[in-house]
């Protein structure tokens, strides 16, 4: 519960935050010094205010409290992989095979507790052998909490009312009319006339909670395969601490990866603070080698240090780095002969491209490759470098679209072609004299027209469906440009426009 | 009278092995297999102090001008496609993305055309030029390249006299090439550059393959100035392109359009007449 600046609500003093709706403001949540005066939830806010003028009264902040939501949750990572989000107000965590870390179920929940108190929520906790009976537990449970077992989930559930199956107000509303108001008065009744009456949900949601029927944990994250963790007696602040418990993560996951032959793309540092806020990096490899090499993990994820720098508050308690996209890692010898024209070391070059990758982003560091169109704007592309080399034939490609081995192909393009006005001899020719970024240029030599034609084939928006005349052309101060003129005189229905295309050597 | 045999010159020679050695600038990790890119003009060569640009080193290209910027890197393309012919690896070619946008993208068919392989090149985009320093310094840090080549934005402040000098050890500790096109203003720093290239468009000689009063555009063809060299003599040339043996030469001094000028006035001229 937060208002809209995020301030905590003072503990002594009544304070309220109200909701708008339709039939105006209520009361969306209070906290327990005006509980204590009767103010409740859903109560209208002038209602309130008339009882007690001097109440505190804040707007709600919904956006923001499932935000913080899903940050606490995310914080629970530290326990288990498998966290999920249940708005408005609740986390569930998947601790199959993680509860022995802590000393036992019970010493989890003891651990989990004392936290969140520390970090000033109130929390009401349960463990069970099903989501849907730990979601009971924990919302409508006996203060004293304790472990559910599959043993005494039937003595634990059935005293709870029917709401903690998270069925609708509708269906709770007509089971209470007909006098079943707790699950003990469910249990053993004939099934059919209740699904009759109360739809299937009702009879899904009481089986999920005794373990009949499956119930899916949608978590927030995958899973990783490989996982390298690290608790730490005293929260860590300084820099230099935190690198060097991410180089020996990094060599902790590197050996997990080496055992097992295998080798991640992808790798994600979470590292958890002492207040219930994490903070996740994500690494991209280009091979899957690199990730089997723990100092070329640690150097990547240092360089991305810097953007935890401002958030590390009272420092940091866990750490955990992830391998994500695994797979099976088949060495290979490294090409003796036939590629050490083009590269010495392939591994070396690889290691370049995650190191940029990992600063500019995946789509920034590209490499060329060549494709089948005549339109200059498509006969090549940026493929991300990520995605690997690969042997082109340019020079095929080059003669294909020229018909010869003449350069003409600007060095430099225009993402988008600049408009230009031109002054030309004759309507169909090279201009003699053209305007481009505000300056006039007289031509001195010009070749052409090459004429590309649209792909018919293409879907175009209409300005781009006409022919394209393009011309090389050199003014006095000897500066070449391509230019290129967008539909033909003699076509009727074209509208002729010149555009700046691009600029040679 | 005959010559007195130079006896001062393998002494000198030796001592400057010696000194060499000792320099901050001397390669550490890797044996150079051609320290010299050879640019092809003699003349050229010549003014250079190791008949050639040295590898392993930083050199600086500046536009003379505001519009001369895709002269300047088709003339360090040309430089590259001198390396890269002698020389195995990659090249980074790093600019900003804005400046990439504005001035237009390396395009690879212009690539190829000049005849440089852009299977060879790979592109990163950065969003300063702290970050193009960045990647350039990384890039001749690595094993698999052998140039990089960074556009600096105009008006830049990253690039310095450090920058530069932490760019020219990284280059001669790898032996690999860095070539750098600078911004027109900001350029009266001082840099570690081993050269620095004052680079200007220049009429192409006409070429009259097509029919028509207006001449065609001949090999690119550029101004140079020599304007620093850190252990030759500045000079200033005229050079073209040469498509068949990919490499630089002297432009011809009358490539000029006056001839073509005349044909145009007497054919107008017997137009009239008739």
């Amino acid at each position: 519960m937060q208002n809209k600046d995020g301030l905590a609500p003072l503990e002594t003093a009544p304070f309220v935050l109200f909701a708008s709706s339709q039939n105006g403001q209520h009361i969306f949540a209070a906290n327990a010094a005006a509980g204590r005066l009767g103010f409740y939830k859903g109560q209208p806010l002038a209602d309130a205010r008339a009882i007690f003028p001097t109440l505190i009264v804040e707007a709600a902040d919904s956006e923001g409290d499932d935000k913080a939501l899903l940050q606490l949750a995310l914080w629970h990572q530290c326990y288990s992989p498998f966290v999920r989000a249940d708005a408005p107000n609740g986390i569930s965590i998947d601790i199959t095979g993680c509860a022995h870390l802590f000393g036992g179920e019970a010493a989890l929940l003891e651990n989990l507790q004392q936290r969140l108190r520390r970090f000033g929520l109130t929390e009401k906790l349960g463990i069970a052998p099903t989501i849907a009976a730990a979601f009971a537990a924990a919302r409508y449970g006996p203060a004293a909490r304790g472990v559910i077992t599959d043993e005494t989930l039937h003595d634990h559930l059935a005293p709870l009312p029917v709401a903690a199956l998270q069925l609708e107000a509708v269906t709770v509303a007509a089971l209470a009319k007909v006098g079943l108001h707790r699950i003990r008065d469910l249990i053993g009744k004939p099934r059919a006339p209740l699904v009759a009456r109360f739809g299937p949900q009702l009879m899904m949601r009481l089986d999920q909670a005794f373990a009949k029927q499956d119930e899916t944990f949608g978590a927030l994250a995958a899973p990783p395969f490989y996982r390298a963790l690290r608790r730490f007696a005293e929260p860590l602040i300084t820099m230099p601490a935190i690198e060097y418990v991410v180089q020996e993560l990094a060599a902790d996951l590197a050996a997990a990866l080496n055992r097992a032959g295998k080798g991640a793309r992808k790798a994600e540092l979470s590292l958890f603070r002492v207040d219930g806020w994490s903070e996740t990096l994500a690494i991209h490899m280009s091979a899957l080698g690199l990730s089997r090499d723990g100092r070329h993990l640690a150097r990547l994820l240092c360089e991305r240090l810097d953007k935890v720098k401002d958030h590390r508050g009272f420092g940091f308690e866990a750490a955990t780095l992830s391998a994500f996209d695994v797979e099976k890692y088949v060495p290979y010898q490294n090409v003796l002969k036939t590629e050490e024209k083009r590269c010495k070391r392939p591994a070396d070059l690889a290691r370049l491209t995650d190191r940029l990758v990992n600063r500019f982003g995946y789509r920034n560091v590209t490499r060329f490759a060549p494709s089948a169109s005549y339109i200059p704007e498509r006969s090549a592309s940026s493929t991300p470098a990520l995605q690997g080399a690969a042997h082109h034939d340019w020079r095929t490609h080059l003669r294909v679209l020229q018909g010869g081995n003449f350069p003409g192909r600007p060095l430099l393009l225009f993402a988008s072609p600049e408009p230009v006005k031109t002054l030309a001899e004759v309507p169909d020719g090279p201009p003699i004299r053209f305007e481009w970024r505000r300056r006039w240029r007289r031509v001195a030599r010009a070749e052409g027209p090459e004429r590309i034609a649209p792909e018919w084939w293409r879907k175009y928006d209409k300005t781009n469906r006409q022919t394209r005349d393009y011309y090389r052309v050199e003014d006095d101060d000897g500066r070449r440009f391509w230019l290129y003129r967008d539909g033909l005189h003699e076509r009727p229905g074209d509208k002729p426009r010149w555009f700046m295309h691009g600029l040679f050597a | 009278m005959k010559p007195k045999p130079n006896l001062e010159a393998p002494i000198l020679h030796a001592l400057r092995r010696r000194i060499a050695k000792q320099e901050r600038f001397a390669p550490k990790r890797r044996a150079l297999p051609s320290g010299i890119i050879s640019l092809g003009a003699a003349a050229l060569d010549d003014a250079l102090p190791d008949q050639g640009l040295r590898a392993g080193a930083l050199h600086e290209f500046q536009p003379a001008a505001h519009g001369d910027l895709a002269a300047t890197v088709g003339f360090a393309i040309g430089l590259l496609v001198c390396i890269l012919r002698t020389q195995p690896g990659f090249v980074l070619w790093t600019e900003a993305a804005h400046q990439a946008f504005r001035d237009g993208a390396l395009y690879p068919l212009g690539l190829a055309a000049m005849g440089a392989d852009p299977d060879r090149v790979i592109e990163a985009r950065g969003p300063k030029s702290k970050d193009i320093l960045w990647a350039l310094e990384k890039g001749l840090e690595n094993a698999a390249l052998t140039a990089v080549i960074g556009v600096l934005p105009e008006n830049d402040r990253a690039y310095d006299f450090t920058a530069s000098r932490r760019l020219a050890m990284r280059a001669a500790e790898n032996g690999a090439t860095a070539l750098l096109i600078r911004s027109t203003t900001l350029s009266d720093i001082s840099t570690a550059a081993e050269t620095r290239w004052s680079v200007a468009a220049a009429p192409s000689a006409p070429q009259h393959r097509v029919a028509g009063t207006i001449a065609g555009v001949g090999v690119p063809c550029w101004r140079l100035d020599l304007t620093k060299s850190r252990r030759g003599t500045p000079g200033s040339w005229r050079v073209e392109w040469d498509e068949e043996t990919l490499s630089f030469r002297l432009a011809a001094l009358l490539a000029d359009r006056a001839p073509v000028q005349a044909a145009r006035r007497a054919e107008q001229g017997w137009a009239c007449a008739s």
